[in-house]
């Protein structure tokens, strides 16, 4: 069986890495912040898996995006899914061809169907994350696209129950309500998930620290746990938390050193 | 060590980081998709992710068959396989109906299955432990049980090969599979070397030192 994962997830936006709340974006820092407080060429032993995402709010600059994933994969020999708004083959082919071994993708699960088919076609679905903004409002949670700025007519739980139906390789099930604020996860979007789901299921947003990483490893239901925190886990943060986690016995993969 | 590394580019594929790995470790990588010097290369590496009838269809198409057979002629050629790169080596794919594969090696590629007495998540994403060969020359210096990564969807089956003639690693997700296999010069991982950390440079380093 595959071990759980701890992913670290980046998110871009115009040049810049970005600590999000509730999607209200804070600008941290440029690349060279990145490497002189993480230095993912270290950092990447620390995690299993490296997502960044491009969720730039004014027009995205997609060649400059692929030249900074580049940049940060140079040196990181660990797992890289990439995305932001990718809405067709060409783009996801250039991510994959700029470090990505996967591609995220969001709006497009509902404005685009056709794509995630092709997408499938082209590079496998175990090559395609579907992402998923989930907001709790009016006793339910509601999916919102496009960096969090549109609610689509269609609520989580539909969706799911659907979602065998698209070649998809791995669920991203993202809070918005906990977003940034460091509360811990929402653990009720994972009751949203069909008994039968088969793919892998990833648990983002509201880590503060390790403690709420363990949470989210402690569910049977969670495969992956993800923070976008960029501010908590700084300098020797991650590996920190993956040596904590590793030794109250959470099933982690321990990386050799040679 | 070997220097020059041709990159076999199909159109499918991280290239990029099988290209850095290469990097790092010292040696010259080269991504082409000319036949001619697939042909004249002496190491070769055949990357890949996707719909292996896609992979087959795109190899033939381009003549890499006959490029990689080609180079295999030279006693001194080796080669390495990576994901759908080691299931194409294999005799066939049942994806997207049964498939022929480049046939280096006999195994058969398939896909997972997820029933009632065993549940598994499909595709196996993450790092798997990985029970290495004994005399095996590309986990040189690896400990047992070391993990690498994997995503993938179908996997090769282990029955079906010479004993004689292969090393096979292998992990478990439900059932056990080929996790790599080196028979000769031909090398296949089904994991991402590239992606599997410290232990994973250490496997591509002793593919181009040690074979």
């Amino acid at each position: 069986m595959a071990k759980k994962r701890l992913i670290f997830t980046l998110l871009y936006d115009n040049g810049s890495f970005m600590l999000s709340r509730n999607f209200r974006l804070q600008k941290i820092g440029d690349l060279k912040w990145l490497e002189t407080n993480y230095g993912f060429s270290e950092v990447g032993y620390s995690i299993d898996e490296l997502i960044v995402l491009d969720v730039s709010r004014t027009p995205r600059d997609r060649q400059a995006f692929c030249e900074t994933l580049k940049a940060l994969t140079f040196d990181c020999f660990a797992p890289i899914a990439a995305g932001g708004g990718v809405n067709s083959v060409k783009e996801a082919h250039d991510l994959l061809r700029s470090g990505a071994d996967k591609v995220v993708v969001n709006t497009a699960l509902h404005t685009n169907p056709d794509l995630i088919s092709k997408l499938a076609t082209e590079f496998g679905r175990q090559c395609i994350v579907a992402s998923l903004d989930c907001k709790y409002s009016d006793n339910t949670y509601q999916l919102v696209t496009n960096n969090g700025s549109e609610t689509i007519d269609l609520e989580l739980p539909q969706f799911l129950a659907e979602i065998s139906s698209l070649p998809v390789g791995e669920i991203y099930l993202n809070s918005v309500d906990r977003d940034g604020t460091g509360n811990g996860y929402d653990f009720k979007l994972l009751d949203c998930l069909p008994k039968s789901i088969e793919v892998p299921v990833i648990l983002a947003g509201g880590v503060g620290n390790s403690k709420h990483l363990a949470e989210g490893l402690s569910d049977h239901r969670v495969d992956a746990v993800a923070t976008a925190n960029l501010l908590n886990f700084m300098g020797n943060g991650l590996a920190l938390a993956r040596a904590e986690l590793i030794n109250t016995n959470f099933d982690l993969p321990v990386f050799i050193e040679y | 060590m070997e220097n020059k590394v041709t990159i076999i580019d199909y159109g499918m594929g991280n290239l990029w980081s099988v290209a850095s790995a290469i990097k790092f470790l010292g040696a010259d990588p080269v991504v082409s998709h000319d036949p001619i010097e697939i042909a004249n290369s002496n190491c070769l590496v055949l990357p890949g992710v996707g719909s292996f009838r896609r992979a087959m269809e795109t190899i033939k198409t381009n003549k890499y068959d006959q490029a990689i057979a080609e180079a295999l002629t030279n006693s001194k050629t080796k080669l390495l396989g990576i994901c759908l790169g080691m299931q194409l080596l294999g005799a066939s794919s049942t994806e997207d109906g049964v498939t022929p594969g480049l046939g280096l090696v006999p195994n058969l590629v398939t896909r997972f299955s997820s029933n009632n007495d065993i549940k598994i998540k499909i595709p196996h994403i993450g790092f798997s432990e990985v029970k290495s060969p004994k005399n095996s020359s590309l986990f040189a210096n690896i400990p047992d049980n070391s993990c690498f990564y994997f995503v993938h969807s179908y996997f090769m089956e282990i029955a079906n090969y010479d004993v004689t003639k292969s090393h096979v690693a292998t992990a478990t997700h439900g059932t056990d599979f080929v996790a790599a296999i080196e028979s000769g010069r031909i090398c296949g991982t089904q994991f991402h070397p590239e992606k599997s950390q410290k232990s994973g440079l250490q496997l591509m380093r002793n593919f181009l030192e040690r074979f």
